[in-house]
């Protein structure tokens, strides 16, 4: 199973980033978990400047921006 | 450390703005021309230019900071001296989205235990607002 976290504090960008990388998971018939992370302590300990970020199993994948769903189902389907 | 929208304080959230990302990074080695660009990056921050970054956690290949330097639109790597400290972890790291200045191409001499002055700092300043406008 994916886990795929989005790191931010819930700004319409953070929320966008949401709902893109899970339309993005079901267009690829993952097996995932989306967990937003909105602590900002807990965001920098992922070592990112720039919300929203986008983890998948743990490792950062975007920083600081909103990609299609096109681009994250090459982000995450890997 | 990151910036958004709601907490200006540490974070730049949401993309933030439209504003383009630049990070800045400075060599942090001991002689004099550390401090001088340690000093510069920090002037081209509180004068708006950018956003210093962490060159060690680059260098400690911490995941994030690594991915946060490839996704900015620009990142201006302030080294030292001839040794590129700072563009070499660019390299190792796999980032190309950066410029380099280096302190000691601006006619400033590399000495040990000496303290810089405001003058030197001024020069790799101007130095750098040049780079980072073309």
């Amino acid at each position: 199973m994916k886990r795929l976290q989005i790191l931010g504090t819930g700004c319409p960008k953070c929320r966008k980033l949401a709902e893109n990388t899970e339309e993005a998971a079901k267009a690829l018939g993952l097996e995932y978990s989306i967990e937003k992370v909105t602590n900002l302590g807990e965001i920098m300990q992922f070592g990112v400047l720039m919300t929203p970020a986008l983890a998948v199993d743990g490792k950062v994948k975007v920083v600081g921006k909103v990609p299609s769903v096109e681009e994250l189902k090459g982000l995450i389907g890997g | 450390m990151s910036e958004c929208c709601e907490s200006k304080k540490q974070t730049t959230c949401c993309g933030g703005t439209e504003k383009k990302t630049v990070l800045l990074y400075a060599c942090s080695g001991g002689a004099n021309v550390a401090e001088i660009a340690d000093r510069a990056a920090r002037e081209l921050m509180f004068a708006g230019k950018g956003t210093m970054f962490c060159l060690a956690g680059l260098g400690a290949g911490i995941q994030g900071m690594v991915q946060t330097a490839k996704d900015a639109d620009m990142n201006l790597v302030i080294d030292g001296c001839p040794v590129e400290c700072a563009k070499k972890i660019f390299d190792r790291c796999g980032i190309t989205n950066y410029k380099q200045i280096k302190v000691t191409d601006l006619g400033i001499e590399k000495v040990k235990g000496v303290r810089c002055t405001q003058e030197q700092v001024d020069k790799v300043v101007k130095a750098a607002k040049e780079v980072l406008s073309k």
